[in-house]
């Protein structure tokens, strides 16, 4: 058959379909995928910034003030060092510098030191009296991970102490907020009528809406003195882990039981039914069927909750305490990874010092512990999830 | 009926919630003291008061209300208080600008004044290093000192505390650094472990300290158990009105604050009041400066003025803010320091 002419109308038609613009199209395309690689490059820029001063912080050498200071002029050659009394406390092998020259200590006396100088490729130059003596430390990844004391000021970089405190405060959250929050949810889906739902889906959204400024000066003016009475002045310290965790698991409440409740409502009404038809109550219903049909979304409302808690950082910082400290004992003052990094940062840092470097390696570490937990809660829903037809 | 019973139950719970932990939280801690409230009169506890010494005002006199502009202050939190009064009182009497003063420890308070070149005034607890005055120098700034009062640091213990009355230097480095329970010190005290709330590492008060009872060594203070570290002084009071066996140091107005709550220790037998700080018996006494520097005076006379100011009307304030006087010699010494900056001095 010979194909057909298109007649004058189809031609017009056709014209004018062809001859519109798609460019728009196009634009409108990229902006929106440059708006969602925002978040990439963001990301990006984190790790980025992160991992440049972290790197920084574990390969340079960084210099403590001793306090100490040279008693007397030095020349080039002399191997024994006249030194003030006062300062801290130095050890042979420790690495001091002077100036620019760096030296090594052999021999520890109170007024004076014997050293190796020049050392690490410094010139060995003449030194006037009273210049500052410099201690050089380097973190080991061994020393920062395992080591159980936190005082950079002298040289102690074990993070094991604020890696504690952390974890104990967001296991205290999650005993409070999970059992909670997945208890409403399941009360909303499942048993609660319009007007209880009604009442309590904006009493929840006001609670998700309090500043944590707010929620933490409510741990310490609320929370902390109901302890106390509880359990006793003396058991309970003014601040402690304890009112940090109970008051961070309330903050959380909203966001596992808004996410569980999708999770449970997602699952189909057949299954109740068939439930129901075989005779089980609501509660079996509930607890047996719809809960494990809905656990990967009820496991992942878990883990966004866990990684929020352990970035949680207001409530933390005013209530959990103010210094490092390894205790298992959730009544105690402890500091956590996210507290400590608010109160050196607040009280205004040196560029390139040992506070300012460590902050960033802390900052890694908290990036990757919520990263994993990210990763792992992808993993936990692809594996549990079902789909219903 | 019971659905109608929601709008009488929920409100009744909240009440009745909100009722029972009042008394619970109200003698404990008062939100508001957190903030930062200026200083109020209390009346100056035990000890012969001494009327502030009559120093001769060397200075031309100066108006607040003809100058204006902004006046950025910062550093040490036991400097604040007083910094606080005196611009309180420079805005009353008519300066039109804007002071801003933030506590934020002297260490942190030469980092912004000798590194960053952010602020016009440095606060400060202890004299400049030898290190910030180069980093000044390196900015452009001289450095200028004007002391401004004394303090006697205040060494305190929860009014609860019946044991603990004096402590020789000795006692108090131990107390703050290798001892673990109150045992370890005297064995008559009961065998609780010590919490220590101390100011961080940023604050002038940690520095003179260290200096002072451990020699400039920081690390056993550091290393010591059950360490609580703030910059900000009302922390630290918080934490040891709460327990017996906590013992912490500050500067004296923030004891005088909270006289109700704390009691001080004696230190070699001695307490801290005008009296054993003026005549130096007092092993804590150290003093209030203030830094500021020429260029910055002269190209911002706000600033030159706010100085003067302060060091005519100190003395009239210092012992209702809760510090003691600086000698007569020591004012003038900074008058002359500010007619030198302003290239006045004869």
């Amino acid at each position: 058959m010979p194909v057909p002419t298109p007649t004058p109308a189809e031609d017009d038609i056709a014209a004018r379909l062809r001859s519109r613009p798609r460019r728009f199209e196009a634009f409108i395309r990229w902006t929106l995928f440059l708006a969602a690689a925002l978040s990439i490059f963001t990301t990006i820029g984190i790790v980025y910034e992160l991992g440049r001063e972290s790197l920084n912080f574990f390969t340079r050498q960084l210099w403590e003030d001793t306090n100490k200071q040279l008693a007397a002029a030095v020349g080039p050659t002399d191997t024994v060092l006249p030194v003030t009394r006062s300062g801290a406390a130095l050890h042979p092998d420790d690495t001091i510098r002077v100036e620019e020259e760096v030296m090594r200590v052999l021999a520890v006396e109170p007024t004076a030191l014997t050293v190796a100088r020049g050392q690490q490729g410094t010139p060995a130059t003449a030194h006037a009296a009273g210049l500052d003596i410099y201690r050089g430390t380097r973190v080991s990844l061994v020393e920062f991970f395992t080591g159980t004391q936190w005082a950079p000021q002298i040289g102690k970089f074990g993070m094991l102490p604020l890696l504690n405190a952390t974890l104990i405060v967001t296991a205290i959250a999650m005993i409070v907020a999970l059992p909670l929050g997945l208890g409403i949810a399941i009360y909303l889906s499942e048993y609660a009528s319009d007007r209880a739902r009604r009442l309590l889906k904006p009493t929840l959204e006001i609670l998700a809406g309090v500043p944590t400024v707010v929620y933490g000066y409510f741990a310490l003016t609320l929370v902390t003195p109901l302890l106390r009475a509880i359990f006793g002045k003396d058991v309970v310290e003014v601040y402690n882990m304890a009112s940090a965790g109970i008051v961070i698991g309330i903050l959380v409440i909203p966001l596992v039981s808004s996410m569980s409740e999708d999770a449970l409502s997602a699952v189909p009404q057949s299954l109740r039914h068939a439930a129901y038809a075989l005779g089980a109550t609501k509660l079996e219903t509930a607890l047996q069927v719809v809960v494990p049909a809905a656990f990967s979304g009820i496991a992942a409302a878990f883990i966004v909750a866990i990684s929020r808690a352990i970035g949680e950082t207001m409530i933390v910082a005013l209530a959990a305490g103010a210094g490092p400290n390894f205790t298992f004992n959730p009544f105690e003052a402890a500091e956590t990874i996210t507290g400590h990094i608010v109160r050196i940062s607040s009280g205004d840092l040196s560029y390139d010092s040992i506070d300012y470097n460590s902050i960033f390696a802390l900052g890694l570490v908290l990036f990757f512990m919520t990263l994993t937990l990210n990763i792992i809660s992808q993993r936990v829903v692809r594996k549990f999830r079902q789909v219903y037809d | 009926m019971i659905r109608r019973l929601w709008w009488l139950v929920v409100p009744l719970l909240a009440l009745l919630l909100s009722g029972c932990c009042q008394d619970i939280a109200a003698p404990q801690t008062d939100g508001y003291r957190l903030l930062h409230t200026p200083v109020g009169a209390t009346a100056p506890p035990t000890g012969p008061s001494v009327a502030a010494p009559q120093v001769p005002n060397l200075l031309p006199p100066v108006n607040p209300a003809d100058y204006t502009g902004d006046i950025i202050v910062a550093g040490s939190s036991t400097v604040y208080p007083l910094a606080e009064r005196m611009a309180e009182r420079f805005q009353e009497e008519g300066f039109r600008g804007q002071i801003t003063i933030d506590s934020i420890g002297s260490g942190a308070g030469f980092e912004r004044f000798c590194v960053s070149g952010e602020t016009d005034i440095s606060n400060a607890s202890r004299p400049i290093k030898d290190s910030e005055r180069e980093a000044c120098r390196a900015i452009g700034r001289e450095p200028v000192e004007f002391r401004v009062g004394t303090d006697g640091l205040a060494v305190v213990v929860a009014r609860d505390n019946d044991f603990v009355d004096n402590l020789t230097l000795d006692e108090l480095a131990r107390v703050f650094s290798s001892a673990r329970t109150w045992a370890d010190i005297r064995p008559e005290w009961p065998a609780e472990p010590i919490q220590r709330y101390i100011p961080g590492t940023d604050s002038g008060t940690f520095d003179f300290f260290v200096e002072v009872v451990f020699d400039k060594n920081e690390e056993p203070i550091l290393t010591a158990d059950n360490l609580q570290m703030s910059e900000d002084d009302n922390v630290l009071v918080q934490g040891i009105e709460g327990s017996p066996y906590a013992i912490g140091f500050f500067g004296y107005a923030y004891y005088e604050e909270n006289a109700d709550k704390l009691r001080p220790v004696a230190i070699e037998g001695v307490l801290p009041n005008a009296a054993t700080v003026e005549a130096g018996q007092y092993p804590l006494a150290r003093p209030l400066l203030i830094y500021s520097a020429p260029s910055i005076m002269q190209r911002k006379p706000q600033v030159a003025a706010f100085i003067n100011f302060f060091l005519t009307h100190v003395n009239e304030e210092i012992v209702d803010v809760g510090y003691f006087p600086a000698s007569a010699e020591a004012l003038k010494q900074s008058m002359h320091n500010w007619l030198r900056a302003m290239g006045m001095e004869p």
